[in-house]
């Protein structure tokens, strides 16, 4: 009897079961496809509740991403354009001879989705917001080289910019990340007045943002009607969402996911090109033995077979680097010759050094795509040149956390986005470098600019303490729907448009 | 009114727990390499930038009055602002709350229903065919982590048989439970990691309670189904229910991997991020509410066990 009733028991529960799950699948797998036809949906890391429509305070790729389809950028760099940067709401920027004050023309008949015509006091007042509304580090190269109290608007279409000292890259410094926003703007919602290809139609951090076409953008035109950015921060999710239809476009891609993509039907893989990749970089502090010595430093940088890394790491969608940063600028010193895998000749520098044998130990962090496979392969490479290598690998968020720890670690991983080698570099490890590295910025023919520059390159690559095996760019993938990315640093969606 | 001074006392408990549990996670997290600077200022900063930012987070100042002021606010219902965006902490986490409940409610269901149901069956029969099945696969299912599970019924529910969304994109301007097929997977994974741990807990408690002289008595005196079980169960679930509680306030850890990997924007996905940036007051809000939902649960479940044992002659263990 007892065991009628437990079967009947069981009987029951089992197609109770059955049927909560058959009313679980009941819908739509694709989930927020209902959207409209010109409707592109794209996936990005993004943030948890720290996403933030102020582009000053947002550290992220989809921050910057929303912001620069929202809000029209100045200008932007533009390696293979005559000046170095192609102009947007600002029509022409001219250096007076001495490199000491910039002028900044701008475009006549630019609105703001307000009405408002875009004058000189909205750029002046965009470039001075990072200051004004205290912006993230990366958004302070301006007032790092421009006296921004000094500044002014003498007339509705005019700005005047007097430099710090006198450079003949403003024009980079000032194309690098400003957005065009109206005069006086102190916070960001999603009825701040825009001046770029889309407005903002709703906007829910750490989710979703939705944009509209702006039809009085001053520029071409967008072929979408809306764009649908959704952050998904976690890799193989944006994957999964791409491959079931529920995104069109993804960003940031693995390279081993990337590598099974490809042959998904439907689906296309791309990465960045040169120079939009960035500087992947193992820094030796040589304050610290045993990197004092450049012959250990030298021998380090012989020992770490960059092929393998490119072909193991990245499935072949990486640069190989030469130790020297800004692969693909206009000013990167091809003259040098690529430095080849050599553990013999490596072996004997250390002997020299008398450092045969020496213990060190790499910090790194899953801060960039196969930062921490192309420690390990380094390691190895280390090792088989005799070195007790070990490799300390920091959770995710923890490299540059503590940066003064980071600063004082003797062996360490790091990146730079893809950027001008002369107006990022960070002076204070070789003096001579940085003298040259002045000479670059400010000498008054661009002949002995560029003498200047490849010279402290060479000095770089012969003496350096980074070992950069490779440059590293954005991969994304799509539905082969999706057509016109443009494959900036980030990329650029404005020009997207879907087929049927 | 014995139960009505329990039930302060516990409460009370709860408070003066939740109180150290903020010292000890604020504490935690000053520990932790790293501050907000860092996380928001990025690797090519200036000192000066740095010690500019340090001063307009407040974080120049030591942490003891940081804390302080911080607890006196949180008395008051002043849970503060995110150091990174200054969005109101109060507010995010209202709004991540309610999108982790759209899959933990269902989650706790399903393991109630499926804990009460197959632990009963299996304890009402201990040593049979369906009691030795049932044990080899939640033995499986309690020995594989969330992670394992949920990856599983991605492969099985979005590869080989695509009928559920792989991941929870919540249409803008809508909430997560408006959308049972978003939330089927992950709440799910969640009850198929809970519910073993679970309906053990209860086959062991009716098994035994099966065993008894009284149960014996009843089925002696033509006591039999619905009403057997009935009787079985109910005097069983008391000290089950224990068991019970502490596997569904676990369940609000063990959504941090299923939130993360369904990409649902709950309490313990943005819990981990603000960890990642070290946004204290973020950190300290969310943990508080976790540690305030677990408190609850348990206080719940010890109340429903004093609930159905209030026939014993003892009150319920005093906290």
């Amino acid at each position: 009897m007892k065991s009628t009733t437990a079967r009947n028991l069981a009987a029951a529960v089992t197609v109770g079961a059955l049927l909560a799950a058959a009313g679980c699948s009941e819908g739509d797998p694709a989930g927020s496809s209902k959207s409209a036809e010109r409707t592109l949906r794209a996936a990005f890391a993004g943030g948890g509740s720290s996403e933030t429509l102020n582009y000053l305070a947002g550290p992220t790729a989809l921050d910057f991403v929303r912001a620069k389809l929202v809000h029209a950028p100045l200008c932007e760099l533009d390696p293979k354009a005559p000046d170095g940067v192609s102009y947007g709401v600002v029509e022409t920027i001219t250096a007076s001879e001495d490199l000491k004050t910039y002028t900044l023309r701008v475009r006549d008949g630019v609105k703001f989705t307000d009405g408002k015509l875009l004058t000189s006091a909205d750029v002046l007042y965009s470039l001075r917001a990072p200051m004004l509304l205290k912006g993230l580090p990366f958004t302070m190269l301006i007032s790092r080289n421009f006296d921004m109290d000094a500044a002014s608007a003498p007339d509705a279409s005019t700005v005047i910019l007097p430099a710090k000292s006198p450079i003949a890259d403003g024009r980079e410094v000032i194309c690098q990340t400003t957005l065009a926003i109206p005069d006086k703007t102190t916070e960001f919602t999603t009825s701040t007045p825009s001046s770029g290809p889309f407005t903002i139609e709703s906007f829910e951090p750490g989710q979703s943002t939705l944009l509209k076409r702006n039809d009085s953008y001053y520029g071409q035109a967008p072929a979408l009607e809306k764009i649908e950015l959704r952050s998904i921060p976690d890799g193989s999710a944006r994957v999964n969402a791409l491959r079931q239809g529920q995104v069109d476009f993804i960003s940031a891609v693995g390279p081993a996911e990337a590598k099974t993509l490809e042959t998904a039907d439907g689906l296309k893989v791309t990465n960045s090109e040169l120079p939009y990749a960035s500087y992947l970089q193992y820094t030796m502090n040589i304050k610290a033995k045993p990197f004092d010595d450049p012959r250990v430093r030298e021998a380090f940088r012989l020992a770490v077979d960059r092929k393998r890394i490119v072909q193991n790491v990245y499935y072949g969608r990486a640069f190989v680097g030469n130790d020297i940063p800004a692969l693909g600028f206009p000013s990167y010193n091809t003259a040098l010759a690529q430095r080849g895998h050599d553990p013999e000749r490596a072996k004997q520098l250390l002997t020299e050094a008398g450092a045969a044998g020496i213990k060190v130990e790499l910090t790194a962090g899953p801060e960039m795509p196969g930062m921490v496979e192309t420690a390990t392969l380094i390691i190895e490479d280390l090792k088989a040149i005799g070195v007790q290598a070990t490799l300390r690998e920091l959770p995710a968020g923890q490299l540059f956390a503590d940066y003064p720890a980071y600063l004082s670690w003797p062996f360490k991983a790091g990146y730079t986005p893809p950027a001008y080698f002369e107006i990022n570099h960070a002076p204070g490890t070789f003096p001579d470098v940085d003298a040259l590295v002045l000479t670059a910025r400010s000498a008054v023919t661009g002949q002995e600019r560029l003498t200047a520059s490849h010279q402290a390159q060479k000095l770089l690559w012969e003496k350096g303490n980074q070992i950069a095996p490779v440059f590293v760019p954005t991969i994304n993938a799509a539905s082969d729907r999706v057509d016109g990315v443009r494959e900036l640093q980030f990329p650029d969606l404005s020009r997207v448009t879907l087929r049927n | 009114m014995r139960l009505a001074g329990w039930l302060t006392m516990r409460v009370a408990a709860a408070a003066a727990t939740l109180i150290a549990l903020s010292a000890v996670v604020f504490w935690a997290t000053e520990e932790l390499p790293g501050d907000a600077v860092g996380t928001s200022a990025g690797p090519n900063a200036t000192d000066a930038e740095r010690a500019a930012i340090r001063v307009s987070l407040g974080l120049d100042r030591p942490a003891g009055e940081r804390y302080l002021e911080w607890i006196g606010q949180a008395m008051r219902g002043d849970l503060g602002e995110s150091l990174l965006t200054g969005r109101d902490v109060g507010e995010i986490i209202g709004d991540r709350l309610s999108t982790s409940a759209a899959v933990l409610l269902p989650a706790a269901v399903v393991i109630v229903v499926l804990a009460v149901g197959l632990g009963a069956a299996a304890g009402l029969r201990v040593g049979g065919r369906w009691d030795r099945a049932l044990s080899a696969i939640t033995l499986g299912l309690v020995g594989s982590s969330d992670f394992l599970l949920a990856t599983a019924l991605l492969v099985v529910f979005t590869a080989w048989w695509p009928v559920l969304p792989a991941v929870a994109l919540v249409p803008a301007g809508e909430e997560l439970w408006e959308h049972p097929d978003l939330v089927a997977l992950p709440a799910i994974a969640l009850a198929l990691g809970g519910f073993g741990a679970a309906m053990r807990l209860l086959r062991a408690s009716v098994a035994q309670t099966a065993d008894t002289g009284f149960a014996e008595f009843a089925r002696l005196n033509g006591i039999r189904g619905v009403r057997y079980v009935w009787m079985v169960v109910a005097n069983a679930a008391p000290s089950a229910l224990h068991g019970l509680s502490i596997v569904l306030a676990g369940l609000l850890g063990g959504s941090i991997v299923v939130e993360t990997l369904f990409n649902v924007p709950g309490i313990g996905f943005e819990l981990s991020q603000a960890v990642a940036e070290r946004d204290v007051p973020l950190v300290q809000g969310l943990s508080l509410t976790l540690g305030a939902a677990t408190l609850t649960i348990l206080l719940a479940g010890d109340l429903c066990a004093a609930m159905l044992g209030r026939h014993q002659a003892h009150p319920p263990g005093v906290a």
